[in-house]
């Protein structure tokens, strides 16, 4: 039963990824002159040559045939080659990818181990000094622009704290230049962009948490548990939260696509090697086969991600049953 | 100081490396061993006085140390380590360092030999380049580098088996290129179709490939190979280590350069965010150095920690009037009156002040200042005068109407100007164009476009009224690019149509002869026709900026010290640059 639900959502997928790529494609070279990508103006540079390397590149066949070459490599597996360098699409998305999830995975768990508690404390002193407070910087972390927030990170903690004499924290990449990937380089690199990102995970779940727990705690079965004499402590951790949890894990799960490109502003700002910033920078270049293949495998992650959950639901909850 | 000579310091051993480069030039036969040590001695004052100047005169000069690293700040990551396949700044910048050309230039873009032994020889009627390579020229492996690699380095941009090359230098190199033919292995011909004066300089600097990995390759593979993003054998200063995309490129000293190996152990091209991002790692010592944005300069001029060194480069901004006879506003454009006078009621040097922060000069000429073909009393000249701008428009006939914009024949004096969007210097300019084009009664309005659409504006499309763009030209002096009516064609730079016969023929007369003096006063010509004219007015030449950590020493002074022409792909001045902590 479940072996068919699976291929009959696998068949109605292909579709949607089929319709990303060509309105993706379409959009590219809709916006994009008779140039070729990633060649800089130059006043030595020759007409002549743009013409014969806009046809080695198959720039100039007709835009069908043109994707049709495209999509008929993906059927093979192959996301092409980038217009710019010549290297394929997938060895650059393996080199940014371990970047991107690194950043953006210690930003939920940082979201997570912060806005739980951060929750639960104002869900408890509701209307206190500290819930107002919490309030007022989940409302601030909804609100700033997280761009501006990282510049304003990396001149107090990089540049002042530098100029001060004391202990700083580096303001971009993903390691020193000369460190050669000491892991605790790394950390140190990561904390700034980490935070920032995380910020704004902590400003929605942990207001998240705090509504969701005050509605539990008002649940009979709280009140039930309280009756019997349980200790506060108990019915709050073992009972309340447990299950004001619930529909926070459905919203931490609707992040994990943006494990690849949810970060891309916090990469630019902190010239994090990622794929947001791979994504942006080579779309500036009009690199298509680039954006195409970033697209695409984003959109393909995006697909077999919601059909996991979709199979875990299943699994987990006897209640649900596909046809 | 010349990049053959080692700096005091380190005594005899140095003097003995020292000698080898002078006997290299064959200077040691004629001189005695004495003389070389007195030269030698003059060498080191001159580079203890390059330190001196580098320090921004603060401190004690070190002594040039071995060891260390020195990273290198850039907004763009490369694309290439190919020579024969770049066009951008940053991959030119790494390949520079990796593979070394037939010739370079000085600071102030006089060319050098490098790979090549003397400066080529041209037969008496202009056609033949003959070029004798250096004996002690040698490829990482250890193999020496011969005209058998030259040949092909050029073949794979000129040989029509390679047209599936994707190298933006073909078409230049059919049109002047006979052949290419190797003599011995030390000696290689150029047989041009015809005089071309900038040859040497536009065609003799590409970095050189090693025939024996590269020659097995097919045409496409060219493009695609591995050895474009991981270089195994090659000649530079320094050797490839690793490429980690998106984040830095890491370079080790190459200890059998021909010259001798570097002072720096290591040298890492790192990429940062933007220009504002390399002002914050300079002064965390992130990075060592890099190019600032000019806004920042005050901000670091004031660090302890850093110096700052400003030089004149070739680099513009100019706008263009579009004036193709299929376009709309080619009627008004094509009045002498009206380019001009728009041109008066520019605050240039307004411009260059508060948008440039001072670090650009107002053009006087279509010639950079730093260019031998400069003409500083080039005439006609605009100083910033609104009330002659609008005396020329009243004289001409453009009066203004009830809604204070001037008009003629029912042609109003209003039109679009058009730029990429996302920089921001230029965005700015066009509003300080605007304002100050509002105040003699012309209506021009900015809109901002994606670079791929500017450039096919310009190079085909061409129904725009205004464009403004940057460009830059390099050491030779030949400006046809813009201004000679054959790249009106589709796909050339002169993009606004300007089409003079008398233009064309200074253009062909100055690229056809190697008299220098003879093209200088060509070029004078070609400056005060282009000042009446204003077809496409320069507005300010740009100034390089670049900034250093303390530590780092030797990079500027001397013919090939940190300047215009060694900024980017011709970095000679590595071979003296030290880290003074050796770290």
């Amino acid at each position: 039963m479940l072996a068919r639900y699976v291929v009959r959502r696998v068949v109605a997928s292909i579709p949607v990824v089929f319709g990303v790529t060509l309105i993706t494609f379409a959009l590219l070279h809709a916006t994009a002159g008779a140039f070729v990508p990633g060649l800089e103006l130059n006043p030595n540079l020759r007409p002549e040559d743009i013409v014969r390397i806009r046809n080695n590149l198959g720039l100039n066949d007709p835009l069908p045939l043109q994707y049709w070459h495209w999509i008929a490599g993906l059927a093979h597996g192959d996301f092409g080659r980038s217009l710019v360098d010549g290297s394929p699409v997938l060895s650059h998305i393996g080199d940014r990818l371990p970047n991107t999830i690194e950043l953006t995975l210690t930003a939920i768990l940082l979201g997570i181990l912060v806005s739980i508690p951060l929750g639960v404390v104002g869900a408890l002193r509701r209307g206190s000094v500290i819930d107002n407070f919490f309030t007022f910087l989940s409302v601030a972390g909804v609100s700033i622009p997280s761009f501006w927030l990282a510049l304003l990170l990396i001149l107090l903690f990089s540049v002042s704290f530098h100029a001060w004499g004391l202990p700083w924290l580096p303001s971009g990449g993903a390691q020193s230049a000369f460190s050669g990937g000491d892991p605790i380089d790394r950390i140190t690199h990561l904390i700034l962009p980490a935070s920032c990102l995380a910020f704004v995970y902590i400003a929605i779940w942990s207001r998240f948490t705090r509504s969701s727990m005050l509605e539990v705690l008002s649940q009979d079965y709280v009140r039930t548990a309280r009756a019997k004499g349980m200790s506060e402590r108990r019915v709050t951790y073992l009972h309340a939260l447990r299950n004001s949890l619930v529909p926070l894990v459905t919203l931490i799960g609707l992040e994990l696509p943006g494990l690849v490109s949810g970060g891309a502003i916090i990469e630019i700002v902190f010239s994090w090697p990622g794929v947001g910033r791979l994504a942006l920078e080579r779309a500036l270049q009009y690199d298509y086969t680039m954006v195409l293949g970033l697209t695409t495998f984003v959109a393909l992650l995006v697909v077999v991600g919601n059909l996991l959950a979709d199979v875990m639901y299943a699994l987990l909850d006897p209640r649900i049953r596909y046809a | 100081m010349s990049r053959d000579q080692a700096p005091g310091g380190e005594g005899y051993k140095q003097f003995e490396e020292f000698l080898k480069h002078w006997s290299r030039r064959d200077f040691v036969k004629r001189i005695s061993i004495g003389a070389a040590y007195t030269a030698f001695l003059a060498g080191g004052v001159e580079f203890m006085e390059a330190c001196a100047n580098a320090g921004s005169g603060n401190g004690p000069t070190v002594a040039a140390k071995k060891g260390g690293h020195l990273t290198e700040g850039t907004i763009s990551d490369i694309k290439t380590m190919n020579p024969v396949l770049t066009s951008d700044t940053a991959s030119s910048e790494v390949i520079g360092l990796l593979y070394d050309s037939l010739l370079n230039t000085t600071a102030n873009g006089d060319l050098r030999p490098l790979l090549a032994k003397e400066l080529p020889k041209t037969s008496s009627d202009g056609l033949t380049y003959t070029i004798t390579l250096r004996d002690n020229i040698k490829w990482t492996d250890g193999s020496p580098i011969t005209a058998d690699d030259v040949k092909f380095t050029y073949d794979l941009m000129f040989d029509p088996q390679y047209k599936a090359v994707n190298s933006p230098r073909r078409s230049d190199l059919e049109t002047y290129v006979q052949s290419i033919t190797v003599k011995d292995a030390k000696t290689i011909v150029f047989q041009l179709k015809k005089v071309y004066a900038p040859f040497a300089v536009a065609q003799l600097q590409y970095g050189i490939l090693p025939k024996k990995v590269w020659g097995s390759l097919s045409p496409t593979d060219v493009n695609t190979t591995d050895m474009n993003t991981a270089p195994t054998v090659t000649s530079g200063i320094f050797k490839f280590q690793k490429w980690d995309k998106g984040q830095q490129v890491t370079l080790t000293r190459n200890d059998g350069y021909w010259q001798g190996a570097p002072y720096l152990d290591t040298f890492i091209y790192k990429v940062v965010a933007d220009q504002i991002a390399i002002g914050n790692q300079l002064k965390t010592g992130e990075i060592d150095m890099g190019q600032p944005d000019p806004s920042q300069l005050a901000d670091l001029q004031g660090n302890p920690d850093l110096q700052i060194v400003t030089f004149p480069v070739a680099i513009f901004t100019f706008y263009a009037y579009n004036q193709n006879p299929s376009a709309k506003v080619s009627q008004m454009f094509s009045d002498k009156a009206v380019r001009q006078a728009l041109l008066y009621a520019i605050d240039r040097q307004g411009m260059a002040d508060s948008l440039y922060f001072k670090q650009a000069v107002v053009a006087t000429s279509s010639m950079p200042p730093v260019s031998w073909a400069y003409n500083k009393d080039s005439k006609p000249q605009y100083p910033h005068d609104p009330a002659k701008a609008n005396s020329m428009l009243d004289s001409a006939g453009w009066a203004k109407g009830s809604d204070g914009i001037r008009a003629k024949g029912g042609q109003k004096l209003s039109f679009t100007m058009i730029t990429n969007a996302g920089n921001k210097v230029r965005e700015n300019s066009l509003v300080a164009m605007q304002d100050a084009w509002k105040q003699i009664g012309v209506d021009a309005t900015p809109k901002l476009i994606t670079f791929p659409q500017l450039v096919a504006q310009i190079t085909n499309d061409r129904s725009y009224d205004v464009f403004l763009v940057g460009f830059s030209w390099n050491a030779d002096p030949d400006q046809s690019a813009l201004w000679h009516s054959r790249n009106t064609a589709p796909g050339g730079f002169n993009g606004f149509g300007y089409k003079s016969s008398a233009m064309d023929k200074i253009l062909d007369d100055a690229v056809a002869t190697l008299d220098q003096s003879k093209r200088k006063q060509l070029y004078f010509q070609m400056q005060d026709i282009l000042n009446d004219e204003a077809p496409a007015p320069i507005l300010v030449f740009n100034k390089g900026i670049w900034a250093m950590t303390k530590r780092v020493q030797g990079v500027t002074g001397g013919d090939f010290g940190l300047g215009t022409y060694t900024q980017f792909q011709n970095k000679a001045w590595m071979k003296s640059t030290f880290v003074a902590d050796g770290k």
